[in-house]
């Protein structure tokens, strides 16, 4: 479980994130949803603990990750995964050194498990044949699938996606989304997706956030989205897309 | 009490309005430009010493990840072949056209004076004590130190830089540890390259250009140079070595902003280097040379 309690962030005097209350419960998908710019991403690091609050507590397992050293932060990443926005693959290494990197600088463990597990994400992001390519001649969808599985190697209980579906094709978003909703019925696996597509949402969200101008103006199950009558979201059912 | 003491000032103030809203006018322009001015300096002030600090935290992380270098030796030995083996030709074409230059323009001078035998020492020293160590250092420093900035700018903007940590590793024991390592280790070679190459190229101009014997040329080499020489000379590797490295990967480090962002960092790490690299010579030979 993750929660954010009160927490403010400001990147010089601007102030990104005001008293900002969230949880996501294990076993659901939660949706963040929000215009470019909003701080959506930000609210993913604060999660990982790659940048502190100015104030307010981040508690991932009721644990307050806000004081915490860098170096006790490690294991507390590792329960999570963390797709980034623009995949953030390491652009000199193939697929599968992709995959492994992590278990091999991360965890003592023997070789052979190493290779079965990238094996088992290989196949589980249908990424057979492509093993031994550099994640420059891959797709956009398919580099996705395979950020994707980078972060599942280390078996997290939770998953962070930012922008899945970002700059994708909608067959490719499609697939994206479908992995995903897959994710929780096989491997009983939360996940956040932030984004600013409300398809997405309305495809795997359990429930949503809406984060506008530095605050959460709707918490709730997806359903109940249709039924808010702030203005901003009324636009947004409208739009679909939030372009702001 | 105070207040009532206050009062008749300002109605005597008052009465003489018009004279006061002249100066005050007078006055306005200045101050506020100067207020507005003043505060942008605080600002950048801070920002300065907001980084020095960054910096200086950044640096002290790069060395304590030391310890790491077994697990790491790959990444090393990747970095020594860049900084070290690589550079090899661009440290020897820099080396040679000075050592040349400076044979042609000092033996021309020392003719003047009839002392063209000693052109050998005046070569040697400048190229042991100065030239050889600055070349190799402001030649790394836009090789090396441009390929730091933007290789870890270019990962920082795609958030690899933010991934490494995502996952728990330690992208300063990961990234800049090797660096700094393979530096240390390669810039000393690099410098007895550049020392030595300079010198053959002077002795090969001493010898066609000026007619002086090889044997004059080194015999006024060799037997004058003393330890001190070399400690100028060699101790500037590391020093140059822990700039170069520090500087650029800190820049790439800290870039933001897209493509255009790691262009500005990659710059910023080449100019500051640059500089500093200049700045620490001098001072590397004159505390030597005034200690020793
Ligand atoms: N390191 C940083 N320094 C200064 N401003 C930043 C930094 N990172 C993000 N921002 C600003 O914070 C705001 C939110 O960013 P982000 O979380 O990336 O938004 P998004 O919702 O699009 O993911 C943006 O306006 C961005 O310009
Ligand atoms: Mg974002």
């Amino acid at each position: 479980m993750i929660e954010l309690r009160n927490v403010s962030l400001k990147y010089g005097e601007k102030e990104i994130l005001k008293k900002v209350s969230l949880t996501v419960c294990d076993n659901t998908i939660k949706a963040i949803l929000g215009p470019s710019g909003v701080g959506k991403s930000t609210i993913l690091k604060l999660m990982l603990g790659l940048i502190k609050p100015n104030s307010g507590q981040v508690l991932v397992d009721d644990t307050d990750i806000t004081p915490l050293k860098e170096s006790a932060l490690y294991g507390i990443r590792r329960k999570m995964g963390m797709v980034f926005q623009g995949n953030a693959l390491f652009d000199s290494l193939t697929i599968s050194q992709n995959l492994g990197f992590f278990l091999r600088e991360n965890m003592n463990l023997p070789e052979e498990e190493v290779n079965r597990r990238v094996t088992e994400q290989i196949q589980f992001a249908g990424l057979e044949g492509y093993e031994d390519q550099l994640p420059e001649s891959l797709s956009g969808g398919m580099r996705r699938r395979v950020a994707i599985g980078r972060a599942l190697i280390f078996k997290p209980h939770m998953i962070l996606f930012d922008e899945p579906t970002a700059g994708l094709d909608p067959v490719s978003s499609k697939k994206i989304l479908s992995l995903i909703s897959s994710l929780r019925h096989h491997n009983n696996l939360g996940a956040v997706i932030v984004t600013h597509i409300i398809d997405d949402v309305f495809n795997v969200a359990d429930s949503v956030a809406v984060l506008y101008q530095g605050e959460i103006i709707f918490d709730d199950v997806t359903e109940k989205l249709h039924e808010s009558k702030h203005q901003f979201i009324q636009s947004i059912l409208s739009d679909k897309i939030l372009e702001l | 009490m105070g207040s009532e003491n206050e009062k008749p000032t300002f109605t005597r103030m008052k009465t003489g309005e018009s004279t006061v809203i002249a100066s005050h006018r007078m006055q306005f322009m200045p101050s506020a430009v100067i207020l507005i001015l003043g505060k942008k300096l605080v600002l950048q002030l801070k920002d300065f010493f907001l980084t020095m600090q960054e910096f200086f935290f950044f640096s002290l992380k790069a060395f304590m990840a030391f310890p790491k270098m077994i697990r790491y030796w790959r990444d090393v030995l990747d970095q020594a072949t860049i900084c070290g083996t690589d550079s090899i030709p661009i440290v020897l074409v820099s080396a040679i056209s000075i050592g040349a230059l400076l044979a042609i323009e000092v033996g021309n001078l020392l003719e003047d004076f009839g002392a063209k035998t000693m052109l050998g020492r005046s070569t040697a020293l400048s190229i042991i004590r100065e030239l050889g160590p600055l070349l190799m250092g402001l030649m790394l420093s836009a090789r090396f130190g441009s390929r730091n900035g933007a290789e870890l700018g270019a990962m920082q903007i795609s958030e690899q830089i933010d991934a490494l940590r995502a996952f728990g590793t330690d992208p300063i024991a990961k990234l800049v540890m090797p660096r700094l390592l393979a530096a240390l280790i390669m810039f000393l070679p690099l410098t007895a390259l550049s020392d030595f190459a300079g010198l053959q190229s002077a002795a090969y101009m001493a010898d066609h250009y000026h007619k002086i014997d090889p044997g004059i040329f080194w015999n006024a080499v060799y037997p004058r140079l003393v330890a001190k020489d070399f400690v100028v000379g060699f101790l500037k590797a590391p020093v140059f070595a822990i700039i170069i490295t520090l500087v650029s990967c800190f820049n790439g480090f800290s870039a933001r902003g897209g493509t255009a962002g790691v262009g500005r960092s990659t710059i910023k790490g080449i100019v500051v280097s640059s500089g500093l690299v200049l700045i620490a010579n001098f001072y590397v030979s004159k505390i030597v040379l005034e200690n020793m």
